[in-house]
């Protein structure tokens, strides 16, 4: 069910969050705030979707200007988009 | 009929060159028995009148597939019927000879069919010399092969060998080597069986053909003791300062690179970098006493040409080759090392060269001199110093910026896996700049809401509201759900509770 159940590739994709890494980071950006311990998970999570998103946005743009790979400006122009919709 | 009889020949114990011979000699005259001894006298030999005929009338090599399927079917031919009935050059008397001379020796047969390879290549063989006087001068060469063949035909992995010594084999002898390889020991095709397959496994290839062998690196050992002793003497020469000096003393600072200790005095161009380089003299270093020799006649190069910008040049250009031949072990003095070793040296002098020649003060000289010396002797021994050039970099935001590249690596890997297509590196460097954003955002905005909740610690229901205004959670979509999906099994037991035993939940809510 899972979508990351998978990986056909060869490189395998770690499933570890770098839950270190995002504690200092949420640290450094707010030093008077404290993240819970379950808090970074979600914080993993909500990364892997905008991450996925922006993927599939940058594919979508790559393939509308029929390129096999992707460029810098399909990043650019997805992030844009992805970004505006994950304010929040 | 061959095959029915080849299946006889099945589950002998140890069949050899010489029992399989034995066999050929003795089919002409006893129309080879098929089974076992006792069967074999009657029913064989009209079987083996009409091969036995046509092998000595045409020799060709049909008779001799035939021979050889007899040969097989044979079994265990322990009798030696030496008719000697026949006397001129037939292969009857060829094998033998081989039978005479041959050595016994039980061979490893994983299949029968192995074995009767050789008997019948050495028929072939025997025919298809011209000269039959030379024959029975070539059998002996056949022999050791052939013995050696049949334990080695079983392995599938030999095939390329045996072909290959197969081939020089009848190079040798002038066989032709058109069947050569096929010598596959499948008892099912008793045909493929008889083409040649013996060879000499065990002779090495370069004993037979020099040039195929790999020959192993020759490496030059360093003589330490010769070098250690030109060290001396360039420190010797060390104290007086000339133009020409300079040049040797540089291939013992060659190794040392210790540019910020050597402010050199540049009382010419062509000595600044040369002497920049004296005080680096290092202690007992095997590569850097390559250096040094080598550099020795690369400084003396630097000599000839005088000039800054020549040395400079040729530094940088040795030092371009440097690396290539880092690796390469080099003897001392070999003018074609020479250039490597102070090609390895030039980096340490382009270096030192520059700090020389900004320098520029000659009265330095002299009390460089020793406190090079100083330093030299405290500097540990170092490695090579081709790690050493770019001494210029300070270490000083790389530890900073390295773990959180390191950490958003994570991300831009995961994004890439998601993009299945191929990216560019900018555009990475985008999703990193992307991601960098984002990080921003997302704490800006758990920062709100919490403070909007009048929490100072974010809790995961800060995060569940995020997702919620960012579209992922709705009121179909619900943040487990995600949870379920996304995540590996150990952080959903983390996040989603979950009743156990007891009365209890986890995690506790």
């Amino acid at each position: 069910m899972a979508f990351s159940t998978t990986v056909s590739q060869r490189k395998h994709i770690k499933r570890k969050a770098p839950r270190g890494f995002l504690k200092r980071v949420f640290k450094r950006q707010k030093p008077h705030l404290r993240l819970e311990t379950s808090g970074d998970l979600l914080v993993h999570l909500n990364c892997l979707l905008f991450v996925h998103r922006l993927a599939e946005e940058t594919r979508m743009n790559a393939f509308e200007n029929k390129c096999g790979v992707i460029k810098k400006e399909h990043v650019q122009a997805a992030a844009k988009v992805i970004l505006k919709k994950s304010r929040g | 009929m061959a095959e029915a009889m080849a299946d006889s020949y099945n589950g002998d114990s140890e069949p050899t060159t010489r029992t399989l011979l034995r066999r050929v000699l003795d089919t002409a005259d006893t129309r080879t028995p098929r089974r076992r001894r006792s069967a074999r006298v009657g029913a064989q030999k009209a079987l083996l009148e009409t091969p036995s005929s046509r092998r000595l009338s045409s020799p060709t090599k049909m008779n001799v597939r035939r021979h050889s399927h007899r040969v097989r079917s044979i079994g265990r031919l322990a009798h030696v019927h030496t008719s000697g009935n026949v006397e001129e050059q037939t292969p009857r008397t060829l094998l033998k000879n081989i039978l005479l001379t041959a050595p016994e020796s039980s061979i490893m047969r994983p299949e029968s069919v192995v074995k009767p390879v050789p008997t019948p290549q050495v028929v072939q063989s025997s025919r298809r010399d011209s000269s039959r006087g030379s024959l029975e001068l070539q059998l002996p060469e056949l022999e050791p092969p052939t013995t050696l063949a049949l334990g080695l035909l079983a392995p599938g992995r030999r095939k390329q060998r045996l072909r290959l010594s197969v081939f020089q084999q009848g190079m040798d002898q002038g066989l032709p080597l058109s069947q050569e390889p096929r010598g596959n020991a499948s008892a099912s095709s008793l045909t493929s069986s008889l083409n040649l397959t013996f060879a000499t496994p065990l002779q090495p290839q370069s004993v037979q053909r020099p040039g195929l062998a790999r020959r192993p690196p020759t490496r030059r050992a360093v003589d330490v003791g010769a070098f250690l002793q030109d060290l001396r003497d360039t420190s010797l020469a060390l104290a007086s300062p000339d133009p020409g000096k300079p040049a040797e003393l540089l291939a013992g600072k060659a190794k040392k690179v210790d540019a910020h200790a050597v402010s050199f005095p540049n009382n010419s161009s062509a000595i600044s970098g040369e002497d920049g380089v004296e005080p680096l003299q290092d202690g007992v270093d095997e590569e850097a006493e390559e250096r040094m020799e080598e550099s020795l006649s690369v400084s003396e190069v630097m000599d000839t040409t005088g000039t800054q910008g020549s040395v400079r040049t040729e530094k940088s250009k040795r030092h371009r080759e440097m690396s290539e031949a880092v690796e390469a072990k080099e003897p001392e003095g070999s003018s074609g090392d020479e250039d490597i070793s102070g090609r390895r040296a030039s980096p340490e002098l382009a270096s030192s060269t520059t700090e020389f020649l900004q320098a520029r003060q000659p009265q330095f000289l002299e009390p460089a001199l020793p406190p090079s010396t100083a330093v030299l002797s405290s500097e540990p021994l170092e490695p090579l110093p081709t790690r050493l050039p770019p001494r210029a970099r300070t270490p000083g935001p790389r530890p900073r910026q390295d773990p959180h590249k390191t950490g958003l690596s994570h991300y831009v890997k995961l994004f890439s896996f998601y993009a299945k297509m191929p990216m560019e590196k900018k555009a990475l460097e985008m999703v990193e700049k992307c991601l960098d954003k984002y990080f921003q955002h997302l704490c800006d905005d758990l920062e709100v809401f919490a403070a909007h909740a009048g929490r100072k610690t974010v809790k995961p229901e800060d995060l569940e509201l995020l997702m919620r205004r960012q579209g992922l959670v709705n009121d179909q979509v619900s943040l487990h759900v995600l949870v379920e999906r996304y995540l590996p099994l150990e952080y959903r037991q983390l996040l989603i509770p979950c009743a156990f035993s007891g009365n209890s939940v986890f995690p506790a809510q």
